[in-house]
């Protein structure tokens, strides 16, 4: 288990870079009297020593305590962090399903044709896919369907669901355009395998030997990309957030950083890596799942 | 893997024009980024306060000018330049590293190399990026840090390939002779495992390059890369993405540009890499 380790060092590394930097978090526009200053330092324990700072950080946090906000006064982290993550979390969900049923069922598509014009086509559109940075594609959908045809609302999450459509589908589109490829790519393999030859031999329905034989191992690869796309999902839905102006965990990361606001950066960077961990192990899960040799060791 | 397998012949990989589209189109882009300033009215930074906001083809602003009368060609140009330059930057840094890595993991081997590689998986998962973006935050935001940043990011799946490459170069008989010979280990690395290796290398390196682009444009983009005066793809979508209502052209051509940069570099790398591996 590497697990609390990783998520350790990872605290660390961001609690030690922050403290790094020049300014503060008390900086505003308008300077505050140094006595203030002092004042608020030290009731936020800023004036202690580094390490200690750092191990009273930890140990609150092991009681589920992310501190106060420097920046937004009035908030603890944690209420801020409560307020963005359903939104983080539903984009990012919402946007790996997409990516999925969209790439396996695009990869399966090509790979039945597979040496056909329709494969070839699919696996170019795929690698362009996996070029579209989010960054141009959601504000370029914004502009498309949101200010020209008016059919999606531009930013913000406004009533009923629509507003997810464009930040969703910017998320996946790079995500799906990998998992075709993987997806085409281990189908290749296996559909030349002995156990699929036999199940032909024996005249067994070809979607049958597809989705029943073909599929299962064919998505191994897809499964240890999982992690890695998690992690560029959380990474893309920081600009998603941007652009589409919604109040998700990544906007409070950047404006945290921009601000000094420790706590607060601290507080994302933790719950950014414990999610991509989790992710991690639940993609072992189903790698365990789709290859039985895997259970074992 | 390459241990069993001939050297695929260049004519294999498909000599000529044709089949390399995608690199002419990026050497033609960036000779254009390089010539462009040289030939044009106006520079990128410099405010035009007669055509501020000019549609295309006005006067002698060939693809118009910006908010606040700023030529769009020249800053075209001027943007891909840095792209491309941070890029390249970058993408050496991650060469050098993951070279560095990976060749000593796989050739010490044993209790080193599970340790490394370990290592290197751990950073795969992580969510990388927010330590980069913590970096630019904290270290005011020169270019130099932005490639460096990024080279330290884009480092693992070299270190990856290559660590496999020199494993099983390792095994082949003139590493071995070699050995016997008493050549010491740096100059076996250096004259016989990494001559070996370049051309997965490079074609790694073709990869990484369109990654490292979207990084840097990805910071750029959140005000954390390139800093004004200077320009980059990232800013100028950026800039493009927050007047869009009123000048769809300002988003238009930075992020077209920069969609078919990045897949062109990736086409040709996947294609060098399907030839090497």
């Amino acid at each position: 288990m590497t697990a609390i380790p990783t998520l350790l060092v990872i605290i660390l590394a961001s609690f030690f870079l922050m403290r790094l930097a020049p300014g503060g978090p008390f900086d505003g526009e308008r300077p505050l009297p140094p006595e203030t200053q002092a004042a608020l330092q030290t009731a936020y324990g800023l004036d202690k020593p580094l390490w200690e700072q750092a191990w009273l950080y930890i140990s609150r946090l092991v009681q589920g305590d992310f501190g106060p906000s420097l920046v937004y006064r009035d908030f603890t982290v944690s209420e801020l962090v409560a307020q963005g993550l359903p939104i983080s979390l539903t984009l990012g969900g919402l946007a790996i399903i997409l990516a999925l049923l969209i790439g396996i069922s695009a990869g399966l598509f090509a790979a039945v044709r597979a040496g056909q014009a329709a494969d070839k086509t699919i696996m170019m559109l795929a690698t362009v896919a996996t070029a579209l940075p989010t960054f141009v594609t959601g504000p370029a959908l914004a502009l498309l369907l949101g200010l020209w045809l008016g059919w999606l609302p531009v930013s913000g999450t406004g009533e009923g669901w629509s507003w997810l459509i464009m930040p969703v589908v910017a998320l996946a589109l790079p995500v799906s355009g990998a998992i075709a490829k993987l997806t085409r790519a281990g189908l290749a393999t296996v559909l030349k395998q002995d156990h699929i030859r036999t199940a032909r031999a024996r005249g067994l329905p070809e979607t049958k030997i597809l989705f029943k034989h073909g599929l299962r191992p064919a998505l191994v690869p897809v499964a240890s990309y999982l992690g890695p796309a998690a992690a560029g999902l959380l990474t893309g839905a920081v600009v998603v957030e941007t652009v589409f102006g919604l109040p998700g965990l990544g906007r409070y990361f950047v404006q945290g950083a921009l601000n000094r606001d420790y706590p607060l950066v601290l507080g994302v960077v933790t719950l950014y890596a414990a999610l991509i961990i989790l992710f991690n192990l639940f993609a072992d899960l189903i790698y365990g799942w789709l290859d039985p040799r895997m259970r074992e060791g | 893997m390459s241990g069993q397998k001939h050297h695929p012949s260049l004519s294999g990989a498909g000599r000529g024009y044709r089949k390399h589209w995608p690199l002419w189109v990026v050497l033609v882009l960036i000779a254009l980024a390089l010539i462009l300033p040289a030939l044009l009215p106006w520079t990128y930074d410099q405010i035009d306060w007669d055509a501020v906001r000019a549609p295309a083809f006005s006067g002698s602003h060939i693809l118009g000018t910006d908010e606040i009368g700023r030529d769009r060609l020249a800053r075209l140009a001027a943007g891909t330049r840095v792209t491309v330059m941070v890029a390249i930057a970058a993408a050496l840094v991650s060469l050098v590293v993951g070279i560095a890595w990976g060749a000593t993991a796989g050739w010490v081997g044993g209790k080193v190399d599970e340790a490394m590689m370990r290592f290197v998986d751990a950073l795969y998962a992580l969510p990388f990026m927010f330590i980069v973006i913590l970096l630019m935050v904290i270290f005011g935001r020169s270019i130099l840090l932005v490639f460096v940043g990024i080279g330290l990011v884009e480092w693992l799946t070299m270190a990856r390939v290559v660590r496999g490459q020199v494993m099983a170069l390792k095994q082949r008989p003139f590493i071995l002779a070699a050995e016997a010979a008493g050549t010491p280990p740096l100059a076996i690395i250096l004259k016989h495992v990494l001559p070996n290796i370049a051309g997965v290398a490079l074609a790694y390196l073709m990869l990484t390059v369109p990654q490292v682009v979207m990084v840097e444009s990805f910071l750029s983009f959140l005000g954390l890369g390139v800093q004004e005066p200077l320009t980059s793809l990232g800013i100028l979508v950026k800039e493009g993405a927050d007047y869009m209502d009123m000048t769809p052209l300002g988003l238009l051509l930075p992020g077209g540009l920069l969609v078919l940069l990045l897949v062109c570099l990736t086409i040709e790398g996947e294609r060098l890499r399907d030839i090497y591996s």
